[in-house]
């Protein structure tokens, strides 16, 4: 199309092949595809302890996994969907749309960036390292103390747990400074704040809960730490101490958490919805506004997970009316996506079918959360079935519906080939039925007294069926999943090239080719309004209809001119010299003196790779 | 950096002018700044010896004597006062947060006596 | 390599030449790497504020073993309170002399808040030695020993890790490496220094003063 040649500049630089490469890149695009894969490949594990965990529960008195071997389960699939599975899907995207949608050329600390990912690599291998050695970790995903006790947990399975976890909130924690600064610092020329596309200000609310919210579950697992190796009393009864305080300083951490899961996906789904209706997010402000006061209220409602604690009448209902308040902003969104769609004119594309899924998945999760919010209907549901179907709710038909929606929406623009949309519907109907038939029986499961966490039950209490139906929903659930691979097997051979901007979409990253140039931009655009790239084709309103002029054609001398920062191995050597002090300490003191040296050390080396800068000839 | 075209860029690199608000404390302002702490310092010390002094009186009189050293060193050696807003806000909402979470575990915990349980 | 040509054409192109010429300055005209410390230090503040959450929460709660009262020093820990006040002016007057290229002052002051940080250090050493060995208070005495030394180590480590900071640039300054230029990597470093220097301030008033 004669459109597009106008965004395509004359040369491309190319990237750099080969394994070398991808081990010392410092480019966001390609970090996020590393975030991708593995994020994926977790989310297989995850689903594979998920698929025994159905099967152990399909009929009662089962002897498929034993007791431990269940608890060892449903504590790895939950820390793993959630810091290996879900949260590393959304650096994915923060990482490759972040510049792209703001009109940068890369993120304000680079190799920082890869060092987030190496630093979430070595955890994620950190935390499955304990399976090699046969301790596995079986607190939970959230380790109540004083279960985590050296007294109660004496292998090193909650060692694993506790620094893998910290492991991986340091590499959160760093890429969360990153986008701060690179959102609040190098948007393209005229994108003010309130230009920035919704996905942009989502992530930013959610690095502002990631380096506000983390602190707290650092805290908590030193802590435990020093309760497990120096014998201190926070977490111990016998000396005075109070379990609680680890549930305090989790849920702290922990429901800021759950809105660091969703938020992106609300982003997404916010791009989506415009994209595919045909029509501007409506009430954009609104949505902003609501993200970020969710963000903000959701440091205030922690306590609704320890309702049944015993905190008192007025801590119970402090906290039970912040969580009701807190729909308010959650319900906006939900109504101004509605009305995006309403009057517009939608193709049903595969990703608007999940986001379209999201929005009403979601509710339901969101609504059963809200039977939650009232602690005395909390004390029946608490700590059984619904709460599961609840979080699945959100979680699943929340953040996964989300993110596979961003998935399919953003594939053409970072691989340059299109999806199959036949098998993009097989794979939504499939997930859809197949996601409800696991989880919806488990509201009434838990209603008629089945309790979590259990790894089997007696055959005379009624819960045969449903656990049944609900395990045939899990495997519909791989089932869609494979759909899933299958298109990406099939089409990133053959499948149909993708253009700059196949979706005929409205921000920015559109408007460069499938994938982008290495430098993404090669003019820095300057931005009149929210969707940009829409101003740029057809104008608004308040354009009196006008197309916004594009930037000018790029040269070759404008590309000579970009730098971008050279790759560095700087990254990958320290996260690796981390690694090795943070196993030493479930090893040997000397290997913790050994790697913090070396931590140290290359540090020093990281920070001082561009003191002094070679001269260079432009 | 002899080749270096952009050394006829009027710009200097780095130098510390641009970004900064209007305004910037000079070395006396520092050490004026140095001495107050010091002397709230010992005044804090002090008032902890003050015999028969309130409790109420004695916690709320070091919390505010604290507070102000707090602003006075954020707000003149970090420079604060005269930075661009977005930075006081980087700082003073964390703050206020963790302040915020601090209250909280207290009440929580039963270290004020307001929470009836 | 492109020649005046292409300068004047990223003339034309505004702010993203000004960008072009140095990276660490973004669209708002603020520098990303002190854009990024205040963050990192908004984040400590929760940091902290959960330790000190932690220690004020089990205030009063211990089962045993000697209480503040009886081990705090007073005396030393306020001539401590004091050293890192100073040390807050000895950095600044370090950039000052920094951004007036005067790198041998410069040196010497960051060198002087260095070795402020590291009698801070060594005073809470003694200070640790003493609670061990003459008052028997350890890490699992009481809750008052796990909550007091794990809050006031973890704010020790944070000034050592400053000191090692400030010591690196006092080197780079002796070999030549270090000047006006590198005024915000500097004044960065400064910005955590001073952050250690009011969270003691905090931790002094709350933990030591205030029975």
């Amino acid at each position: 199309m004669a459109t597009q040649a106008a965004f395509m500049p004359g040369t491309q630089t190319k990237a750099e092949t080969g394994l070398w490469s991808w081990i010392t890149t410092v480019d966001h695009k390609r970090i996020g595809i590393l975030y991708g894969v593995s994020a994926f490949i977790f989310f297989l594990i995850g689903g594979v302890e998920a698929l025994i965990m159905r099967m152990q529960l399909a009929v009662p008195d089962n002897t498929l996994v034993s007791a431990q071997r269940f608890n060892e389960l449903f504590t790895m699939h939950g820390t793993t969907m959630i810091f290996l599975g879900i949260m590393p899907l959304g650096a994915a995207f923060f990482n490759y749309m972040v510049p792209l949608m703001i009109g940068a050329r890369d993120v304000a600390y680079p190799r920082l960036n890869a060092l987030s990912y190496w630093i979430f690599l070595s955890g994620a291998l950190f935390l499955h390292a304990s399976f090699v050695f046969g301790v596995p970790p079986d607190g939970g995903w959230f380790g109540y103390a004083n279960l985590t006790s050296k007294q109660f947990s004496p292998t090193q399975s909650i060692d694993f747990w506790m620094l893998g976890l910290q492991i991986l909130g340091i590499a959160s924690m760093l890429a969360g400074f990153n986008f701060i600064v690179t959102i609040i610092n190098m948007r393209a020329p005229g994108m003010t704040l309130m230009r920035m596309p919704v996905f942009i200000w989502m992530t930013l609310v959610v690095q502002f809960l990631v380096v506000l919210a983390f602190p707290a579950i650092t805290v908590a697992l030193i802590l435990l730490m020093f309760d497990r190796f120096f014998g201190t009393l926070f977490y111990a009864p016998a000396g005075g101490g109070d379990p609680l305080l680890w549930q305090h300083l989790f849920w702290i951490f922990g429901h800021p958490e759950v809105y660091i899961l969703i938020l992106p996906a609300m982003g997404i789904v916010s791009e989506v919805l415009p994209t595919f209706a045909r029509k501007p997010l409506f009430g954009a402000p609104f949505v902003i506004y609501s993200g970020i006061t969710i963000g903000f209220f959701g440091f205030g409602v922690w306590s609704h997970h320890m309702f049944s604690v015993g905190m008192g009448p007025v801590a119970d209902s402090a906290f039970s009316v912040a969580t009701m308040l807190i729909a308010v902003p959650t319900g906006v969104k939900i109504l101004n996506w509605i009305a995006t769609l309403w009057g517009g004119s939608i193709r049903f594309s595969s990703a608007f079918l999940f986001s379209l899924g999201f929005i009403a998945m979601f509710t339901m999760g969101g609504l059963s959360g809200v039977m939650h919010a009232s602690p005395p209907v909390d004390l029946q549901q608490t700590d059984t079935y619904f709460v599961v179907a609840h979080f699945h709710y959100v979680l699943f038909g929340g953040s996964i519906f989300g993110l596979v929606s961003g998935i399919y929406y953003w594939w053409p623009k970072m691989f340059g080939r299109m999806l199959d949309e036949r098998l993009g519907k097989w794979h939504f109907w499939l997930m859809m039925i197949g996601f409800n038939v696991t989880f919806f029986p488990q509201h009434y499961l838990g209603l008629i007294g089945m309790p979590r966490r259990i790894y089997t039950y007696a055959p005379d209490l009624g819960w045969n069926f449903w656990n049944l139906v609900s395990t045939i929903g899990a495997f519909v659930i791989a089932l869609s999943f494979l759909t899933f691979l299958v298109n990406v097997w099939r089409t990133q051979r053959s499948g149909a090239v993708a253009g700059p901007d196949p979706w005929d979409a409205r921000t920015l990253e559109w408007a460069i080719p499938s994938p982008p140039p290495v430098y993404n931009f090669a003019v820095v655009p300057t931005v009149h309004g929210r969707d940009e790239l829409w101003l740029q084709k057809h104008g608004d309103e308040h354009t009196g209809g006008k197309p916004v002029p594009r930037p000018p054609a790029a040269t070759a001398a404008d590309v000579a001119s970009i730098h971008l920062p050279p790759p560095s191995y700087w990254p990958i050597v320290l996260a690796a010299f981390m690694s090795m002090m943070m196993s030493g300490l479930l090893v040997s003191f000397i290997l913790v003196i050994a790697g913090g040296l070396l931590t140290l050390w290359s540090m020093y080396k990281f920070a001082m790779e561009y003191h002094r800068p070679p001269a260079e000839a432009h | 950096m002899a080749h270096d075209p952009h050394a006829a860029v009027a710009h200097p690199p780095d130098a510390p002018a641009p970004a900064h608000g209007g305004g910037h404390a000079t070395v006396k302002t520092y050490v004026n700044v140095a001495v107050i702490l010091v002397v709230i310092t010992a005044i804090e010390v002090a008032t902890l010896y003050v015999p028969g002094i309130p409790k109420a009186l004695l916690v709320i009189s070091l919390l505010l004597m604290s507070a102000a050293k707090f602003v006075l060193v954020v707000g003149f050696f970090m420079h604060l006062r005269y930075d661009h807003n977005i930075m006081r806000s980087l700082f003073i909402g964390p703050l206020i947060l963790a302040i915020c979470i601090i209250v909280a575990l207290m009440a929580l915990f039963s270290a004020f006596i307001l929470l009836p349980r | 390599m492109a020649g005046p040509g292409a300068h004047g054409e990223a003339a034309v192109h505004g702010a993203a030449a000004h960008a072009h010429h140095d990276p660490n300055i973004g669209t708002t005209g603020l520098d990303n790497r002190k854009v990024g410390m205040w963050i990192f230090l908004g984040s400590d503040c929760m940091f902290f504020g959960s330790l000190i959450g932690t220690y004020l929460s089990y205030k009063g709660k211990s089962l045993g073993g000697p209480t503040p009262a009886e081990v705090f020093n007073i005396p030393l820990t306020s001539y401590s309170a004091a050293l890192l006040l100073f040390s807050s002016l000895t950095m600044v007057l370090a950039l000052d002399a920094l951004k007036a290229n005067r790198i041998k002052a410069s040196a010497w002051w960051l060198f002087a808040t260095a070795m402020a940080g590291l009698h801070f250090v060594l005073n809470q050493v003694y200070e640790f030695a003493e609670f061990v060995l003459h008052y028997g208070l350890t890490l699992h005495t009481s809750l008052f020993g796990s909550s007091f030394f794990v809050l006031t180590g973890f704010h020790g480590a944070h000034v050592t890790g400053g000191v090692i900071w400030l010591l690196i640039w006092v080197g780079l300054a002796m070999r030549g490496k270090l000047d006006p230029r590198d005024y915000t990597k500097v004044e960065v470093a400064g910005l955590y220094w001073h952050f250690v220097d009011i969270v003691w301030i905090a931790i002094f008033t709350i933990i030591y003063l205030i029975p």
